[in-house]
């Protein structure tokens, strides 16, 4: 494991195709070979892998989207108003971008560099997802999610209703249910076909992540004392099935997960500052950093599931070659 | 990990002089660094780069609790802003939040209650409400939402104090006294009131329910009740001019009370309320019934405090409560010379005096 420390919040990690990329609060990117960027003026909120695989596109308090590459970086868009942005997503299969500040969702082409949409909101957007081909964007919003078509101009959204404060969204990788995250300690889920309501509770605590893995059969969240795992199989999804919960400690509580839709392995950090991955047909847990400290508070893994970055609170961070 | 970051809330309708105090806060030199969390219909005219823009988005909670609703925008706000912290050190040494007059103090309040993430990070501090002396009284009665911001806060302070004649101050802090009998009314000129007497306050700190002050607890000069004390300062007031003269309020139509801001009977539908008791209480009795109240009137209890001598126990207990969020706790130890007895103020809309003083009282030990 590969460790270091830095004076400032890392607020978000990414991979790209060669390696780990840390996010500040200071508005600086540092990648994992040691090469430094700072073009903000103000914190990272968001950050996000470039469609192309190479390098980061972080958004900023300042108002600015950044792509960030080890040896370039070039603002990619502003927001109205230079609004805080919020939320990133990117989708690799498509090469679009979609941000968001404010009430505002921002889509912007990797490739085209004339090519931007505007969609207004009636309430905050919260968080922003690519469906799996890249082509619709589902973002999350007090009240709902709203279904987006990313490239046409003038369209209404598709909004799927459910009372309360929705605060993340993502896509299964079949395309088929959106889910979120929300305010009060649950997930709420829709199956697109047929707007289905799934609701997904018993959570101690807010669901600050979550992520699928084996192919889309499972979607892993924190928020309780073990990595909980919704079964995404069949037509059906999760309704009627009951989450099972992996590596539960009584003592602590699951802050963040991090997976790879593709790969079978799935990786915590707690708010005791441990990190473990586990495979959920497997047994046990392999202890990535087995020490306590302050809480992890950014994690992710690479797309091959071959190594996990954390950081905590203090600063600290650690990347790790299974 | 570091301390909470303390958050002032500003709250006032416009033109109540809440610009010229952000702008001070912002200016002045006090070597601090505070984040300002401005509304964006306010009055523009700041402009440095820690303050951000507020959308008032009010969010209701899946709880059940029908009265828990928080501000949707503060906890995206201070999510950010606390992405700033560096490692062992506060981002700021403040967070100050200004409010639009047309916004309800409550929901603002509760998220620092509420939301676990504001909670782990900031701690609120207090709630002052800037009020103009010149156009407060009318302002009172047509808004509901200027009573409830003043009957809300820790402390107000009565800006513009030199527009208005002596006897108008006396007669719009006696208005304001009934409104809300817990805040320290401080007066000022161009908001010019030193800082520590905005932020730093711990208002809703169980540790500071040291003084609910007799004076505070005490109806206002003129009034029925009114005990003149020590606290009572004859020498700033002319206390004759405390018999305020309702007549305007005789253009409202009449109807019940509760009706409008004040109906025939002279009274905003906002009071506070004081109890008091000489004899221990029945601390069992006692939970139950401040439960029981909460959550059957907590919609219009805006703010309570007290402190309560409960029956074989050496120390205090003390509560504080926003609408139906109860934080109460065992503190110090009753002195040996000290008075011990139990005191409560309620502050909120069409509560029954009456029935509140019996049900207090019930739980006498």
């Amino acid at each position: 494991m590969r460790a270091s420390s830095f004076d400032a919040q890392i607020t978000a990690i990414v991979f790209d195709t060669d390696g780990a990329i840390f996010a500040l609060g200071d508005g600086s990117v540092r990648f994992e070979g040691g090469e430094f960027s700072a073009a903000h003026d103000g914190a990272i909120l968001c950050a996000v892998a470039h469609p192309s695989g190479n390098g980061v596109i972080t958004g900023g308090d300042d108002g600015r989207l950044i792509w960030h590459r080890r040896n370039d970086a070039g603002v990619l868009a502003t927001s109205v108003q230079r609004q805080w942005i919020d939320a990133v997503d990117a989708s690799a299969e498509s090469g679009l971008i979609a941000f968001s500040a404010g009430k505002t969702l921002t889509v912007l082409d990797a490739k085209d560099a004339g090519f931007r949409r505007d969609f207004q909101h009636e309430r905050t957007v919260s968080g922003v997802a690519f469906e799996p081909k890249g082509r619709r964007i589902a973002t999350s919003t007090y009240g709902g999610a709203a279904l987006w078509f990313a490239r046409i101009a003038e369209q209404k959204p598709t909004f799927l209703k459910w009372a309360g404060s929705h605060t993340a969204v993502t896509f299964s990788p079949d395309g088929a249910f959106v889910v979120t995250a929300m305010q009060d300690s649950q997930l709420h889920g829709w199956r697109l076909k047929d707007q289905k309501n799934m609701r997904m509770g018993g959570y101690p605590s807010k669901v600050r992540a979550f992520s699928f893995l084996s192919n889309g059969q499972l979607l892993a969240t924190s928020g309780a004392q073990g990595a909980v795992l919704w079964p995404f199989v069949g037509a059906n999804g999760p309704m009627g099935r009951e989450a099972t919960e992996i590596g539960f400690d009584e003592g602590s509580l699951v802050a963040l997960v991090a997976s790879q839709p593709k790969q079978g392995v799935l990786a915590a950090g707690l708010n005791d500052g441990r990190v473990w991955l586990a495979d959920p047909a497997g047994q046990g847990l392999n202890f990535l950093k087995a020490e306590r400290g302050a809480a992890i508070t950014a994690l992710a893994m690479s797309a091959d599931a071959t190594r996990v970055a954390w950081a905590d609170e203090d600063g600290n961070a650690g990347v790790s070659t299974l | 990990m570091t301390d909470k970051i303390p958050v002032t809330v500003l709250t006032g309708y416009l033109g109540a002089g809440k610009t010229t105090l952000l702008n001070r806060i912002l200016t002045e030199d006090h070597g601090k660094r505070y984040a300002v969390i401005v509304n964006e219909f306010g009055e523009i005219g700041i402009d440095n780069d820690l303050v951000v823009g507020a959308d008032e988005d009010v969010f209701e909670m899946n709880n059940g609790c029908v009265c828990c609703t928080v501000r949707g925008d503060l906890i995206r706000i201070i999510a950010g802003l606390m992405k700033r912290q560096k490692p062992g050190a506060r981002a700021f040494d403040a967070i100050i939040v200004e409010t639009t007059g047309l916004a309800d103090p409550g929901p603002v309040a509760q998220t620092f209650f509420v939301d676990e993430d504001v909670k782990a990070k900031t701690q609120l501090d207090s709630v002052t409400a800037l009020v103009d002396a010149k156009h407060v009284m009318a302002r009172l009665d047509d808004s509901k939402e200027a009573r409830e911001q003043v009957a809300f806060a820790d402390r107000i302070i009565l800006n513009k104090t030199d527009l208005v004649s002596e006897a108008e101050l006396v007669a719009v802090e006696a208005r304001l006294r009934k409104l809300n009998p817990l805040a320290p009314i401080t007066r000022a000129e161009r908001a010019n009131i030193p800082l520590d007497q905005v932020l730093g306050l711990g208002g809703f700190d169980l540790g500071r329910i040291l003084d609910i002050n007799p004076e505070f607890a005490n109806p206002a000069h003129g009034e029925p009740g009114h005990v003149h004390d020590e606290h009572c300062g004859h020498d700033h007031h002319d206390h004759d001019h405390a018999h305020h003269d309702h007549d305007h309020a005789h253009d409202h139509p009449h109807g019940t009370p509760s009706s409008g801001a004040r109906g025939h009977a002279h009274e905003d539908d906002i009071k506070g309320i004081s109890l008091s008791l000489d004899r221990p209480m029945d601390g069992t009795k006692f939970t139950a019934w401040l439960d029981r109240l909460l959550g059957e009137q907590g919609q219009n209890i805006l703010r309570a405090k007290g402190i309560i001598d409960v029956s074989g126990e050496d120390r205090r207990l003390v509560f504080q409560a926003v609408h139906m969020i109860l934080e109460g706790d065992l503190q110090r130890e009753w002195g040996p010379n000290e008075r011990r007895w139990s005191r409560a103020v309620f502050i909120g809309r069409e509560l029954d005096e009456a029935a509140l003083k019996a049900g207090f009282e019930a739980c006498a030990a």
